[in-house]
């Protein structure tokens, strides 16, 4: 492809650029979801790890909801942003924009690949064995990757037109957010919530990787079903939205 | 064929009336029924071409379209309507270092400004000592684009955008980086960048540089061509205007 080179670029700068000027630079990214797992892990292991199905640990499983729930929402707003905030390059060199907005998620997915490796730790001290259906977890990260440069190419627009689409979509990801069983069990909350959970997209997404990464969830055909046609969605959805409205777009860039 | 062939084009901006610029007045407006789309003429029928050895020079006063008129060029902004078809790589030479980046290195943004030139980046990379070295910024490759001047980061980007030899040259006002030495020196890789058969198009408020080196002028005013044919005539027709 002939983008290869600059995408790569691109995604090394993304990956770089964050921690440039800290001591452990690129570390941080490994620090991260520990910190956060950790912090959470002290305060509602007491409330849900018994809640969990026996055999299945408290710590790794809120690590992986943590990784994934971390590539979503950093790959989404960064794909959603980067159009705009390289509209200088884009007003001046022809580039096909979406590079910039896949580029965006593939950083997000290289943190998220980069993340296994402390999760990988976190389940070996709490006992909770890696599953050998481990290599499915390529799966799940490159329909989470379009899920998020899709989804992100559409907002982009919407980025460049309204300034306060920002803020909307930081409350839309919280929520979405708490709607994801990340450091709860599903079966802590009512029906309702339930299914309200079952219908989250990103359910499914977290169901399977916790499954094929250490056996930690039990996804059903739904999940993958589920998780196919969102993916596929949402990349038609961006390509569909960025093709209409770019022309009359970037002119206001 | 000429390299460079632009027919009837235009271009307009849709522009919302009272600008809501965020979803929340947008759905106001929208509900008192005041959103208004004003749709603002940016280029109107322009058309012209550019052969081999060509350097055509855009004249007009600000907002006349020139800037407009390159991004066409250039592929970043489609035309509404009409087509403008460039045949080979495009050099845009429209506001240098646009790409670049304050906490990448100065090696690292040669490397990135190239790629999205859509040069070839090994190649490229053979050569970012030798760029680095052309624009006096040697010892300093290494360091954060940060910590340049901004004389340097001129002439790093002047460097790198002039370092490959393209069919099409896109040239906005940036004869004139760094000092007096350097100012010299870029100006002789320009010419020689124009005369070595390259389609050129010059946008310039330097008439000087127009008859200079331009072999054809053609003067924009409210998007609409005003005028198009040989430099003196039609430098002359805009200066006693």
């Amino acid at each position: 492809m002939k983008y290869a080179q600059l995408i790569r670029l691109l995604v090394n700068r993304e990956l770089t650029l964050r921690y440039k000027r800290s001591v452990i630079g690129i570390g941080w990214t490994l620090l991260n979801p520990v910190l956060t797992s950790a912090v959470l892990w002290y305060v509602f292991s007491f409330v849900f790890a018994s809640r969990l199905p026996s055999g299945q640990q408290f710590a790794p499983y809120l690590m992986a909801g943590i990784l994934l729930n971390t590539f979503f929402n950093q790959g989404l707003m960064q794909s959603a942003d980067s159009i705009a905030s390289n509209g200088g390059v884009l007003t001046k060199i022809y580039v096909p924009p979406q590079i910039f907005a896949i580029s965006s998620a593939l950083a997000g997915l290289t943190n998220f690949f980069i993340g296994l490796f402390p999760l990988a730790i976190v389940c070996y001290i709490s006992g909770q064995p890696l599953a050998w259906t481990l290599p499915l977890v390529l799966v799940v990260g490159i329909a989470l990757a379009l899920l998020t440069a899709g989804l992100g190419l559409a907002l982009s627009i919407m980025f460049i037109r309204f300034d306060d689409t920002r803020n909307i979509v930081n409350v839309l990801l919280m929520i979405l957010m708490y709607l994801t069983p990340i450091f709860y069990p599903v079966s802590v909350m009512n029906s309702t919530m339930q299914t309200i959970i079952h219908w989250n997209p990103l359910t499914s997404y977290l169901d399977i990787f916790r499954w094929a990464f250490s056996n930690n969830a039990t996804p059903t055909l739904f999940s993958w079903v589920y998780m196919s046609i969102w993916s596929i969605f949402a990349l038609l959805l961006g390509t569909f939205v960025f093709r209409k409205y770019w022309p009359r777009t970037v002119a206001m860039l | 064929m000429p390299v460079i062939d632009v027919k009837n084009v235009n271009v307009t901006y849709r522009v919302l009336m009272n600008k809501s610029s965020s979803l929340k007045e947008l759905f106001r407006d929208a509900v008192k029924g005041k959103t208004r789309v004003i749709d603002y003429v940016a280029l109107q029928d322009v058309s012209f071409t550019v052969d081999k050895g060509e350097v055509v020079a855009i004249l007009g006063r600000n907002g006349a379209g020139k800037s407009t008129l390159l991004k066409v060029l250039a592929g970043v902004l489609p035309p509404t309507q009409g087509v403008s078809k460039v045949n080979g790589k495009i050099a845009p030479m429209i506001e240098l270092g646009a790409g670049f980046h304050p906490e990448m290195t100065g090696a690292e943004n040669v490397l990135f400004y190239s790629a999205l030139m859509g040069r070839d980046v090994k190649r490229v990379k053979a050569r970012t000592a030798a760029i680095g070295e052309w624009a006096g910024v040697s010892d300093h490759m290494d360091f954060p684009l940060r910590t340049f001047s901004s004389g340097m980061v001129a002439r790093l980007a002047f460097a790198t955008a002039t370092d490959e030899q393209a069919e099409v040259l896109l040239v906005d006002e940036v004869l004139s980086v760094g000092d007096a030495d350097f100012q010299a020196k870029s100006k002789a890789r320009m010419h020689e960048l124009i005369n070595s058969g390259a389609a050129v198009v010059l946008v310039t408020h330097d008439m000087r540089a127009v008859l200079e080196l331009a072999t054809k002028a053609v003067w924009l005013e409210n998007g609409h061509v005003k005028m198009i044919g040989n430099p003196t005539e039609v430098v002359a027709a805009y200066e006693s205007m």
